[in-house]
């Protein structure tokens, strides 16, 4: 159980990027966030994992504080908590094998780093992490040479490496086209339904959100404007989406609401 | 110095901030009269009509031209044309004028007032005033190119000096005593030792060297030889007690002489001119010497050839000590010079700045003047070319560096502090992959301008290959010049074309 109380964020220029955010999200969900660009969304995912430090609130998991959590604990919170993003932020220059064992960091000796050395069990890890991801035949390649959607694969693999119980997912698929998207999410709900891995993951369309959400909550200048059970949402009509998008709301395909 | 390091704005567009120059001025309407008045004071005329920019301009111009008018009488630089500094006088009366003139009629309704004949006249002024001042003399530029063809098409053209014949040379020598023992000595004879048969007598064996402090001539001699090879050129030399050859030398000339069909010749001379060392004790024994050159065996690469390419391994050497020594001082540097790692407190922010400037000045002084300061600080040696592109090194590629850390991704440093990796991993996992190419690219590049850049630093003193170049000019050795020239243009080119290859790997 992922609980968030009384959120906030006050970036230094004075921006509030979050206020007093609050929900609660059960093992294994599938939460889509949403609200529009600017409303909080990746800060707020930022603030669960402390990339971004929070101003103030709590965010408990398994009965732990994180916004509480120093050096060596906050670490160890972390590598159990994996996170893709928009821009998949690989090491471009570096080969696929090095960016998805980067995702070992947490395990291993950090002396180790300075000979950039991993051990065999973490190789063989690395290995089956992409052939899970369907990109054995890529790893010795640089991570820019991939097409998009395989280098957002590659950052799956990444996450998969730090044996994640909880995938933050910040706007996975906003740089990839419908086809991509729709494979990128579907790998996001295995990892979501076959291996119990609570996934939080901030969408921009519809009908992803539709298609591929148990919960959702939403987004509107950085307060929480809506919470919704996967029936609630797959009720909802287009009109409801503008209330919490403001007009600019769209689908990535045209036509109905998905079932 | 050919040193264009990328620093200036990428975007190739003029800075923003610019004042506007450009924009013409609102006049204000008033009366050409006083306008015209004020206007006597150049620039006056036009801030009282509300365009003070082009006033500042006008005045400033005119103020400009009078003190170059005066400078043109006064200098001893060049000779003024007389006719010349009448005309430059009159331009600038004429620019005086147009600016009343201009003042007086934008007073009244014209929205502008000819600024071609302000242009024009300008241009005049100083294309006439920077011809005589660098003494552009077209007719010596045509006339006298041909000077030049001699010097030219040796230093084009050297490799005669390149190589040395390898010479197979007959040398037959007889002892001289002087001064003359109690016993004088009628004549003495070579010894037998070579397979020609040659031998040469001199008589008498001994006498008088020709010695500044008697200021007596040498003792008269005769050399006489038989056995040599026919009809070729035997040469007269002489041999101290200390060992030392020479060529004897008469005002001037050298002797030689050239055997006959017998392979026989004479030859009459002085004893040669020698200063007995005053610690000298006793008899000297001399020897006269006769060489003859019997056969060409073979080519060697000649002895300054091979000056130049030592010197030449010295100079990559000392590129390659300079940029390696400034990649130590340049690393940790350039993290103290990257704005996004500096930003986050006044105290790493004045830092920041500090480093900068210090980084700034070093650069701005060419190495040239470092490598004057080095040799004055370690004497003339490779050493001190050295230390002179260590410094620019440390200051170019400090802020090469700095600039590629303050255009990181800083994406990858949030993905992998997310996995829960620490500082140290996060800088080996997400920092130096994105900072080790271009650091590559740009010492490559460094390196490039620093081999060009000890070539130039031997003219100072700052050895290298520049050093014997700037003696060979010196001494007027055209071809050994040429050959240092030539041998610092391929390695350039080489250089140039290797970094620009390996650096393309690295972007």
């Amino acid at each position: 159980m992922l609980v968030v109380e009384n959120l906030s964020k006050v970036y230094d220029n004075g921006t509030a990027a979050l206020k007093d955010v609050s929900f609660q999200v059960p093992d294994g969900a599938f939460l889509g966030v949403i609200g529009l660009s600017g409303s909080g969304k990746s800060t707020l995912l930022r603030c669960i994992n402390r990339l971004i430090e929070p101003t103030s609130g709590r965010i408990i998991w398994d009965g732990v504080d994180i916004t509480e959590l120093r050096g060596e604990e906050l670490r160890k919170v972390r590598r159990k908590i994996g996170m893709i993003f928009q821009q998949f932020n690989l090491v471009k220059r570096s080969t696929v094998m090095v960016n998805v064992l980067s995702g070992r960091l947490g395990y291993t000796n950090p002396i180790y780093a300075l000979v950039n050395h991993f051990p065999k069990e973490d190789r063989d890890k690395a290995l089956a992490a992409l052939e899970r991801v369907g990109l054995s035949d890529k790893k010795d390649n640089r991570a820019d040479a991939l097409s998009g959607g395989q280098q957002q694969r590659v950052g799956i693999a990444r996450a998969l490496m730090q044996e994640p119980t909880m995938i933050l997912a910040d706007e996975p698929v906003a740089s990839l086209d419908p086809v991509l998207a729709h494979s990128i999410l579907d790998q996001l709900e295995v990892l979501n339904r076959e291996d119990g891995m609570t996934v939080l993951c901030s969408l921009h369309y519809l009908d992803l959100v539709q298609r591929y959400s148990t919960r959702v909550i939403g987004l509107r200048d950085g307060r929480l404007v809506y919470e919704g059970t996967r029936e609630e949402i797959r009720n909802m009509t287009d009109e409801d989406f503008k209330d919490i998008y403001g007009q600019e709301a769209e689908r990535i395909t045209p036509g109905s609401i998905m079932g | 110095m050919a040193d264009a390091p990328p620093d200036f704005n990428p975007s190739g567009g003029p800075p923003q901030d610019l004042p506007d120059l450009f924009t013409p001025e609102e006049t204000i309407k008033r009366n050409p009269i006083v306008t015209g008045l004020l206007a006597l004071i150049p620039g006056a005329g036009h801030a009282f009509i509300g365009r003070s920019r082009q006033g500042a301009g006008y005045f400033g111009l005119t103020v400009v031209m009078g003190l170059l008018l005066y400078w043109a009488q006064v200098t001893t630089e060049f000779e003024v044309f007389p006719g010349l500094w009448i005309v430059l006088l009159v331009v600038a009366i004429l620019f005086y004028v147009f600016t009343i003139f201009s003042a007086v009629s934008l007073a009244g309704d014209a929205e502008k007032f000819y600024p071609r004949i302000a242009l024009i006249l300008i241009l005049s002024f100083t294309y006439l005033l920077g011809w005589q001042a660098t003494e552009v003399n077209l007719q010596k530029f045509f006339t006298e190119f041909s000077d030049t063809f001699d010097t030219f098409s040796r230093i084009l053209w050297p490799w005669n000096a390149a190589i040395d014949p390898i010479e197979d040379v007959l040398v037959v020598s007889t002892p001289f005593l002087a001064p003359c023992p109690d016993d004088p000595i009628a004549s003495s004879m070579s010894e037998l030792d070579n397979e020609f048969g040659a031998q040469i007598t001199l008589e008498p064996g001994c006498g008088v060297m020709n010695e500044d402090r008697t200021e007596e001539p040498g003792t008269d001699l005769m050399l006489v030889g038989t056995g040599f090879v026919p009809n070729t050129e035997v040469v007269l030399w002489w041999e101290d007690p200390i060992g030392e050859d020479f060529r004897p030398n008469y005002d001037g000339e050298t002797l030689s002489v050239v055997t006959d069909a017998d392979g026989n010749f004479e030859l009459a001379f002085e004893a040669p001119r020698y200063n007995t060392p005053g610690q000298a004790v006793g008899i000297q024994e001399h020897e006269a010497v006769i060489r003859q050159l019997i056969d060409i065996t073979g080519y060697e690469l000649s002895e300054n050839f091979l000056l130049a390419l030592n010197r030449l391994i010295i100079t990559i050497f000392q590129a390659l000590m300079a940029t390696s020594f400034g990649i130590i001082f340049a690393f940790p540097i350039s993290f103290l010079a990257a704005r996004n790692l500096m930003w986050g407190s006044p105290l790493t922010r004045v830092i920041y700045y500090a480093v900068r400037f210090i980084m700034n000045v070093s650069r701005s002084i060419e190495p040239l003047i470092w490598a004057v300061i080095a040799v004055i600080w370690v004497g003339l040696s490779p050493f001190a070319g050295v230390i002179a592109l260590t410094i620019h090194t440390i200051a170019a590629l400090g802020k090469l560096y700095s600039e590629s850390i303050e255009s990181i991704d800083s994406g990858p440093i949030e993905a992998v502090t997310a996995t829960g990796a620490n500082g140290l991993q996060t800088i080996m996992y997400a920092i130096v992959p994105q900072i080790i190419p271009p650091y590559l690219s740009f010492t490559i590049y460094r390196w490039d301008i620093n081999v060009r850049m000890s070539t130039i630093l031997g003219f100072v003193g700052g050895g290298g290959i520049g050093q014997i170049l700037s003696q060979w000019i010196n001494q007027s050795l055209w071809s050994s010049a040429g050959i240092a020239v030539w041998m610092i243009a391929i390695t350039v080119s080489v250089l140039d074309y290797a970094s620009a290859e390996l650096r393309k790997r690295f972007v």
